[in-house]
């Protein structure tokens, strides 16, 4: 074949490319070149107006030093693993139970899937007073049961179980919706040979559900991992952008925020915004391996 | 800003998106120092401001009385500062004249160079009319004036006066003036308060005190030859006020707007709050059932100011005299008068301060005049210079403190940590 038959093939598909277009060129003005921009800003020094200023790598030399990421850092991880865990925990006991449900199934789906779809601002506020000390329903229903009421969103403990609290109620229903299509695919002959063979419900579990679940599972967890580690606006209008009591609501990408249009430190934002990247990267691929080698060694 | 989640390539691009906003308009404006000369046409007059910024009947009299060019006003909702920060870069549809909030003014006066000096358009006739340090924040180191004031926000002490009788402290609002003088005589009330009413606390929240008490002061965290002073007495003494409130046990841990807070003070439990004039809208909204018991009393040692803002014009303006004269004549005294009466935007030109419109008892306050302890208050204000990195050194001193009020540290280690973070960022910013 010469070069030009070889040329001439690949343009006889314009109108494929053509058809493809409108993807890549919406994701290189809006994807691509903020991203490598992004790069770029990293390595300077800009607040906004002004003119950059190249500083190499100044910004991650202060990152390295500053306390706040690392505490931001810290407090990522550990709401990550407060709300993911409890989540596909309860997606997965909430899937099977209406796995197995006769009546009002759809009522049921479209019950959990709501709070997926209602606007996290709203129920940041709504959370918020849930959680509120004085006049709170949580509080509320521990003085009824003779418990001294908390100071939820005044302690550092409390404004993490306040966040995560939100975080699960947001996304079991949209794991559990996962996991049931998940389990729809599981062929009933197995189940069926389970029950001739006389296996219990937990043992037909742990031996036929979750194994053929497992695809499903590593990915809600990765979905989650990158969800996760971008966690914002929960922290943001329950503690506002300081992060509350002792900043243990202040997440890497609150911290980003904080950093870019409050302080006006576009390329500090930037370097902290590639951090994150890194963070999401690394954890998808301990995700990855874990989840493929179990899989494999099977 | 809102971050998409849970979707491979959405994630992906989320990291990158969310940084879209800095770093698309980044690149636009290009490695420019950034003074744009191209000026807008002149056929219209274009004027930005945010929701409940402008009174409406000031400014539908405004558009009307400058006919040649038209005035095109357009109201900026969410972020503004952003919004017009991303409209400098750019470099088109940059408006003639813009308000600027007072929380941004600091930082924006290195980039002077882009708004017009007004002392250069004939301010000079009437910044006399504006109070001095309202002036004095919209003004460089070097002289320039970048905004005229639209209003100002000195803060005074709101309390419920069955409450207070009711723990024996005095209720008429000269007795509390007289007696509840300085922050030592309010804690003390608030201890005597607690003893009677157990569930009232005098402080709502001792961190929003802090500010108060450093809004008193004619030094912040950095000074004019800019050097840090954030680990000096004039902060130490705001944050030891501010921990004294949380040992003597008044602080009632209810930060302002939070649904505690507006709870609390419908049922009398947080009793008092001191705050900017523009609160009074906040508490009248919260409460329902004790309408007519709220006072008005002097803040404990002296006034502070909270927000306020301005009205600029940018370099881009075709006509910067006419841009002048409608800013001009928009926050005249008579029309500051009027936009009180509109939206209660509190006036930044004490000549206001006779209006009529002013002089109005309110009901809520029981028949008070409100002007009478917000007007004195607001001529009061000490001045005091704020750096362009003001917020972002104050910040850790509210971390560490409530660290202090949730009882996770002691008052001293919170102070020493709140300085080093303090400093780093500071030395970050370039201070000495």
């Amino acid at each position: 074949m010469t070069a030009t038959a070889g040329r001439k093939r690949i343009w006889s598909y314009w109108r494929f490319y053509l058809a493809l277009s409108p993807f890549y060129v919406l994701f290189a003005v809006f994807g691509l070149y903020p991203m490598l921009s992004t790069i770029v800003l990293a390595f300077q020094r800009w607040d906004g107006l002004s003119a950059r200023r190249f500083t190499g790598l100044d910004n991650f030399a202060f990152l390295i030093k500053d306390p706040t990421f690392w505490q931001a850092l810290e407090n990522t991880v550990v709401l990550f693993l407060m709300s993911t865990v409890p989540t596909l925990v309860l997606a997965l006991v909430l899937a099977v139970m209406l796995q197995s449900a006769v009546r009002f199934t759809n009522v049921y789906r479209i019950a959990y899937f709501i709070p997926n779809v209602t606007s996290l601002v709203a129920m940041a506020i709504f959370f918020s007073s849930i959680f509120s000390t004085n006049f709170g329903l949580v509080n509320a229903a521990l003085r009824s049961l003779g418990i001294p009421q908390q100071d939820w969103l005044g302690q550092p403990w409390g404004i993490k179980i306040a966040i995560s609290t939100m975080i699960v109620w947001q996304w079991v229903g949209y794991n559990t919706l996962i996991y049931l299509a998940g389990l729809q695919a599981i062929p009933k002959e197995q189940y069926e040979a389970a029950k001739v063979d006389g296996a219990g419900a937990v043992r037909t579990f742990f031996s036929i559900t979750l194994p053929q679940l497992r695809p499903v599972v590593l990915f809600t967890v990765v979905m989650s991992t990158i969800g996760g580690l971008q966690t914002f606006t929960e922290p943001q209008v329950m503690v506002g952008n300081s992060g509350g009591t002792g900043q243990s609501g202040m997440t890497v990408v609150l911290f980003f925020y904080r950093a870019a249009f409050l302080d006006n430190d576009y390329g500090y934002a930037a370097a902290i915004a590639l951090s994150i990247f890194a963070l999401v990267l690394l954890f998808t691929a301990i995700n990855w391996r874990i989840f493929r080698e179990r899989g494999e060694n099977r | 800003m809102e971050l998409s989640r849970r979707t491979l390539l959405g994630g992906f691009a989320a990291v990158a998106g969310t940084m879209a906003g800095g770093a698309l308009v980044g690149c636009s404006s290009g490695m420019d120092a950034g003074t744009t000369t191209k000026k807008n046409a002149a056929t219209e007059l274009t004027m930005w401001c945010w929701p409940g910024g402008l009174g409406k009947s000031v400014l539908d009299d405004t558009i009307a009385h400058f006919p040649d060019p038209k005035i095109k006003y357009s109201e900026i909702g969410g972020d503004f500062k952003q919004k017009l920060v991303t409209t400098f870069n750019g470099g088109t549809s940059i408006p003639d004249i813009t308000g600027l909030k007072g929380e941004d003014i600091a930082s924006l006066l290195p980039q002077a160079d882009r708004f017009v000096d007004l002392k250069t358009v004939g301010a000079d006739a009437v910044l006399g009319d504006y109070l001095e340090w309202k002036v004095k924040q919209a003004t460089t180191l070097d002289g320039k004036v970048i905004g005229l004031p639209i209003d100002v926000g000195p803060t005074a002490l709101y309390y419920r006066e069955d409450v207070f009788a009711a723990a024996g402290l005095p209720s008429d609002p000269a007795a509390v003036a007289e007696q509840l003088k300085t922050w030592d005589a309010f804690f003390e009330a608030g201890v005597q308060l607690k003893a009677k009413n157990p569930k009232a606390l005098l402080v709502w929240d001792a961190t929003d005190l802090y500010d108060m008490v450093v809004g008193q002061g004619t030094e912040r965290y950095i000074s004019q030859d800019n050097k840090f002073i954030g680990d000096q007495d004039h902060i130490r003494k705001a944050w030891d006020t501010s921990v004294k409130a949380m040992t003597l046990k008044i602080d009632g841990k209810t930060p302002s707007g939070s649904p505690d807070w507006n709870a609390g003070l419908d049922q009398g439990t947080v009793p008092a709050h001191i705050g900017a004039a523009w609160v009074a809208l906040d508490i009248k909204s919260a409460v329902k059932t004790g309408a007519g018991k709220w006072r008005l009393a002097p803040t404990p040692s002296g006034p502070a100011n909270f927000g306020g803002s301005f009205l600029a014009i940018t370099k881009n303006a075709a006509d910067p005299q006419k841009a002048f004269d409608v800013i001009k004549y928009m926050l005249s005294p008579d029309n500051e008068a009027k936009a009180f009466a509109d939206a209660q935007i509190f006036p930044s030109t004490p000549a206001a301060y006779d209006k009529p419109q002013l002089k109005a008892a309110d009901k809520f306050f029981g028949g008070q005049v409100p002007i009478d302890v917000f007007g004195p208050a607001a001529k009061a204000i000490p001045v005091a210079y704020q750096s362009p990195y003001d917020d972002s050194v104050a910040a850790p001193f509210h971390d560490e403190l409530k660290t202090v009020q949730s009882g996770a540290k002691t008052s001293d280690a919170a102070w020493s940590a709140a300085v080093s973070k303090a400093k780093a960022i500071a030395k970050r910013q370039g201070v000495q």
